[in-house]
């Protein structure tokens, strides 16, 4: 796009061109800015460049913090801050109410349309739709002809992807039926630019979103199949998923439980979510798992996303899923083309919002037409896949395009074109300046009582550069608030107010279990992680200090590196090279991701159960995980002049941010079932942390003065040796040195106090049950508590002559690591769910898709 | 003729299986030429949840889940059929050439024909291919009547290719069936469904039983039958025509329908999930087709 001479905004410091895109948000056609524009304009004005920088960083700060993300590709690190333009799309309030008419009257139309797909078939009987269109797609699904939800409306919910036409109005130039995303973005954008801008968004009257999420609440709980408050549960393909975060901040703020496909069982012809008091009945799923994958019994055999059994449920009616399985129908584009017909034969007049001009391959006439003017059109499949986007004919070499004809000739039903209008452009505050971004706007509906309500507003995508002609998040778009003005001051109404008070004492049958078992790791992993930081802490520190090391203090060390971290064979293989170089062995045990027992290995095993988990953690708790993200992200760099300039340093901010983390869980966590398990997984991970430390250290017998540096070593990588010292003002003894770190009740690091806590809160999970006999785990804890109460420090410091070994501090350690393993063991086997995942009966071995 | 069909099919798992979901096409549906009198269908272990439905092609289908750990599964169907001998005992060499055939589908002026124009397109196990299309192109020149080509083709395929239950799976794919030139019944209806749809015909998926009878003298053994599969063509104005390219005839008063689809994948005798155990699985069909003293 060549900028134009440059149009000084009025009063302002900005500058925006006016682009010469056929049509600007901004601009009239009269070269004037549009008066709904000014306001803002002006307060943007105000702010200067600097200021709106400034408010852009906030913005990304905040959504940082918020752990807003769009996942491109499926690997954790690669997780994209979600990008918000500080500048808001404008929609002033007479063009957004002949907008709104026109997505309500579409949305009732494609409701009309899914009703006829999968019932009389009209459209096709009455030569509507040409026969091919319907049946070649690869979203009608067969097996849900006839599915019926309760109340009229079938299409709950319905997203439109809208540019500016030819004459400026908006076309549709895509539908999302399915399961559409969005809805849960924009409405954290508006929370973000309500912090950052708070004084314009105010003075704006921007229309507030919430009434559109309390139509959706309402409309929820009008489903129900199975009488009232019915449960409701969300339905994630997890957190590899594009739109993850939204899941989580729609389950959040609707205060609906977010689940995986295998955290519901279909069982006696209902469907019930496991949680660790069993099963509980789900009535209604708002599923952002795409149709076909939502079933392997009746659709994609090969789908470890869905819940087997689930369309017979729902072909019963004893649950809803919305929206219906089957209209991913919908979202094929061929069917613009036959609106028009679509809307004359079911309406009996013109739709009011358009679509944009559509060719369909399937059709003679226009295959033709596409293979001769491909470099003016845009190509896209007729069926979404992952991977698939739309193809803008021009942008291709010859080569490409000839590959393009050949595809759309071998399988025309599956194409269709749309002419390339460049989308309208909007200013984007991009690079430190506004520039002329195409924009795409998504608006949401959800069906309401007897008709459709609207999203105010909707998410505005920008594209990331001037020659991006579309707009795709996959393709690094940014996001925009929309801001639909009032012509008078809106008043507040937040869905959390309204709400009518139910309070739900017990937490337990909102978890699904997998969150608990994730919670109970997400505290193993990091206090195994943090054990590991503090043992190489001290290792390197004794390794680089100026004192004497003698061999066996610094071998003993070195193995034990190997023997907490299970990092095997490691130190412990006793070859004389590696352990007088142990230089690389040690990096790996610190860097190398694929090693089990690594601290990066740890710590990424740590942020993956974090990310299952998202839903559980308090903001502050998601602002601590993108730091430690970022500080594991920096520590190859950090470390890479290797071990000889303090190294230990590099693993301080790491062990500060796990600190950080168990304090904010210990003071912001209700004490439900899931901190429960967070703080069980810690615990037991620590007394065996402990266990493995003095087992490695204390266990092998050697001389005075080299004894006392290994105590040392074990009392500070414990954080006791400052107390030690204050209470026995003398050099480490072994004795002493097993009571502070055994015995002593108010050393919240001894194994006394660990294995207490452990005892408490088993003793807790179990109180409601009555039974006399107690369950493996309390017995297993209550047994190693016992031992470790019964310990004589001086007993078990005395050392075997002739084997060189500690023999009843060994048996006693090793006895009290077997009952930990085992209440670990038994814990899992009692709350979380073991079941192998399900398998076809009859492999075929055929794709479901051509 | 009446007949009494048993089909018993049996899994045999080496661990346990704790909870299954089946959706199984063994109970005969009504067609023109045959009335499905009655059906029992009898599983061991006894399922918690059951169901009996009708599919998108009109095909009854038995929806069911067992949620009791068993080594075994037992789904043994009877059912009771009477079957006419073709409504029209049609004649091979009057009705639509092939050309004609070919302009009438694509104008679909009435009803029926538009609806099986979804006949015409790919499915998910059968996809019309170059080489397909060349195999059967040439029995289907334009003056020649369909359904002349059509018995031609399915003799075709009787001569060309060895009947071998020992090469293929129920996953066969064509190009393989095609190479190595034999094949089980599902096959060949593949194939010829295959090339009528490559040439632009509208085609699809029988499946069903054929009574057998014993070489003249012997006692014909229990559970001997098989299950069987071949294919309807259609023909606009003149409606839908069965073939049998297995055994290189006219399906009649032998050949008991189950269920029609676009292939064998809509009409699966029994597909679903299972939970836990079944390793190396052990599958035993048999089939009975006897036929009953009229009364």
């Amino acid at each position: 796009m060549a900028i134009q001479e440059t149009t000084p905004l009025p009063q302002s410091g900005l500058n925006y061109a006016r682009p010469d895109t056929f049509y600007d948000e901004v601009f009239g056609p009269d070269g004037e800015i549009r008066e709904h524009w000014r306001y803002l304009l002006e307060g943007l004005g105000g702010m200067g460049d600097a200021g709106l920088q400034e408010r852009q960083r906030k913005a990304e700060r905040i959504l940082r913090d918020d752990g807003a993300t769009y996942n491109i590709s499926s690997d954790t690190e690669n997780n994209r801050t979600w990008g918000l333009d500080p500048v808001p799309l404008l929609i002033g309030s007479e063009e957004w109410s002949r907008i709104e008419t026109g997505l309500i009257e579409r949305a009732e139309l494609f409701d009309l349309v899914l009703k006829d797909l999968y019932g009389p078939r009209e459209l096709i009987r009455q030569r509507i739709l040409p026969p091919e269109l319907v049946y070649s797609h690869h979203g009608f699904l067969r097996p849900c002809q006839d599915l019926r939800l309760p109340g009229d409306k079938q299409l709950i919910f319905h997203a439109v992807d809208m540019v500016r036409g030819a004459d400026g109005k908006m076309v549709v130039i895509g539908d999302r039926t399915q399961a559409p995303s969005g809805a849960g973005y924009a409405l954290e954008n508006r929370t973000v630019m309500s912090r950052v801008l708070p004084s314009l968004f105010r003075d704006s009257q921007v229309h507030r979103l919430s009434l559109y999420f309390q139509a959706l609440r309402r409309k929820m709980a009008s489903l129900s199949p199975n009488g009232d408050s019915p449960r409701v549960v969300i339905l994630t393909p997890g957190a590899y998923s594009e739109t993850y975060f939204e899941h989580t901040y729609l389950a959040n703020y609707l205060g609906y439980s977010l689940v995986q496909g295998g955290d519901l069982t279909v069982r006696n012809g209902y469907v019930w979510m496991k949680s660790l008091d069993g099963l509980h009945r789900v009535d209604i799923i708002m599923r952002r798992v795409d149709d076909t994958w939502c079933d392997p019994v009746e659709l994609r055999a090969d789908s470890h996303l869905g819940v087997p059994g689930l369309l017979e449920v729902a072909r019963a009616g004893n649950v809803v899923i919305t929206n219906p399985l089957g209209t991913g129908v919908l979202e094929n584009p061929a069917l613009h083309k036959f609106m028009p017909k679509v809307a004359e034969f079911f309406l009996g007049h013109e739709l009011q919002l358009p679509s944009t001009q559509t060719w369909w391959a399937g059709e003679p006439d226009d295959l033709r037409y596409m293979l001769d003017n491909l470099d003016k059109l845009i190509i896209k499949p007729t069926a979404r896949r992952s991977g698939d986007h739309s193809i803008y004919g021009a942008s291709l070499s010859k080569e490409k395009l000839d590959e393009l004809k050949a595809r759309i000739n071998s399988n025309p039903m599956h194409f269709i074109a749309q002419k390339a209008n460049l989308p309208g452009s909007s200013p984007s505050w991009q690079n430190g300046k506004l520039q002329a971004r195409s924009t795409v706007l998504r608006s949401f509906a959800v069906a309401d009582q007897s008709a459709y309500s609207i999203m105010p507003g909707g998410l505005t995508r920008v594209a990331s550069s001037d020659e991006q002609w579309i707009v795709s998040n996959q393709l690094g778009a940014t996001s925009k608030d929309t801001w639909v003005l009032a012509s008078e001051p809106q008043r507040q109404v937040s869905y959390i107010e309204e709400r009518s008070a139910t309070f739900t004492e017990d937490q337990t049958s909102d978890l699904p279990s997998r969150v608990v078992e994730n919670l109970f790791w997400l505290g193993r992993y990091s206090e195994r992680a943090e054990a590991g930081m503090r043992l190489l802490r001290t290792v390197l520190i004794q390794l680089n200090s100026l004192s004497y090391l003698p061999t066996t203090v610094h071998d003993l060390m070195l193995k034990a590196v190997t023997q907490v971290t299970t990092t095997y064979p490691g130190f412990t293989q006793n070859n004389a090279n590696l352990l007088a170089q142990p230089e690389k062995e040690l990096m790996s045990v610190i860097l190398d991701r694929r090693r089990p027992g690594s601290v990066t290995a740890n710590l990424h095993a740590m942020l993956n159960c974090s990310e299952e988990t998202k839903e559980m953690l308090s903001a502050d708790s998601h602002r601590v995980i993108n730091d430690l993200r970022d500080e594991l992200a920096q520590l190859p760099q950090l470390l890479s002049s290797g071990l000889s300039i303090a190294p230990e340093e590099a693993l301080d901010p790491l062990v500060t941010s796990l600190l950080a983390f168990s304090g904010l869980t210990q003071e912001s966590m209700i004490r439900g079932f899931g901190w429960r398990f967070l703080e069980l997984g810690r615990r037991l991970e620590r007394t065996l942390q402990s266990t493995a430390l003095l087992r490695a250290m204390l266990v092998p017998v050697l001389e005075d003065s080299e004894q006392e540096q290994v105590m040392e070593t074990v009392l500070l990588t414990s954080e006791v040796l400052i107390t030690y010292r204050r209470r026995y003002r003398i050099r480490p003894q072994l004795d002493h040195g097993l009571t502070l770190i055994m015995l002593d009740k108010t050393n919240p690091r001894s194994l006394h106090y660990q294995v207490d806590l452990l005892r408490q809160h088993i003793e807790q999970l179990q109180s409601r049950d009555n039974s006399p006999i107690l369950s493996e785990e309390h017995r297993a804890i209550l047994e190693a508590l016992t031992l470790v109460q019964l310990s004589r420090p001086a007993e078990l410091a005395v050392g075997a002559e002739d084997s060189g070994v500690r023999e009843a501090l060994d048996k006693r350690l090793a006895r009290i690591q077997t009952l930990l393993s085992n209440v670990a063991t038994a814990i899992s086997d009692r709350y979380f769910d073991h079941r192998s995942g399900p398998q076809q009966l009859v492999q075929t071995g055929w794709s479901e898709e051509p | 003729m009446i007949y009494r069909i048993r089909h018993v099919t049996h899994y045999e798992y080496v661990s346990p299986v704790s909870l299954c979901y089946n959706r199984a096409h063994l109970l005969p549906r009504n067609t023109p030429r045959q009335q499905c009198l009655s059906t029992q269908i009898r599983i061991t272990p006894t399922p918690v949840y059951s169901v009996r439905r009708e599919d998108f092609y009109s095909n009854l289908y038995y929806y069911f889940s067992i949620q009791e750990a068993h080594k075994s599964l037992q789904i043994d169907v009877t059912s009771q059929i009477k079957t006419l001998q073709p409504q029209m005992n049609f004649d091979l060499d009057l009705g639509n050439s092939c050309a004609r055939a070919l302009e009438l589908t694509r104008m679909a002026v009435d009803e029926e024909t538009l609806l099986a124009r979804e006949f015409c397109l790919d499915s998910p196990m059968i996809r019309a291919s170059e080489q397909v299309r060349e195999y059967a192109a040439p029995l289907f020149t334009p003056d020649r009547p369909l359904l002349s080509a059509v018995r031609e083709l399915t003799s075709r395929i009787f001569q060309d290719f060895k009947y071998d239950p020992g090469f293929s799976t129920v996953a066969t794919p064509l190009n393989e069936v095609l190479e190595h030139k034999r094949g089980v019944c599902q096959d060949f209806a593949h194939l010829a469904i295959a090339c009528l749809r490559s040439l632009g015909y509208a085609a699809r998926y029988v499946s069903g039983y054929l009574e057998t009878l014993p070489p003249p003298g012997q006692e014909k053994l229990v559970g001997s039958d098989a299950s069987h599969a071949w294919f309807a063509v259609y023909s606009p104005g003149e409606g839908w025509f069965e073939f049998d390219p297995t055994n290189d005839n006219i399906p009649s008063e032998q050949h008991i329908t189950t269920a029609m689809g676009r292939d064998y994948g809509d009409v699966t005798p029994l597909r679903g999930v299972i939970f836990d155990g079944g390793g190396s699985q052990k599958l035993e069909v048999s089939v009975d087709v006897a036929a009953m003293p009229e009364s």
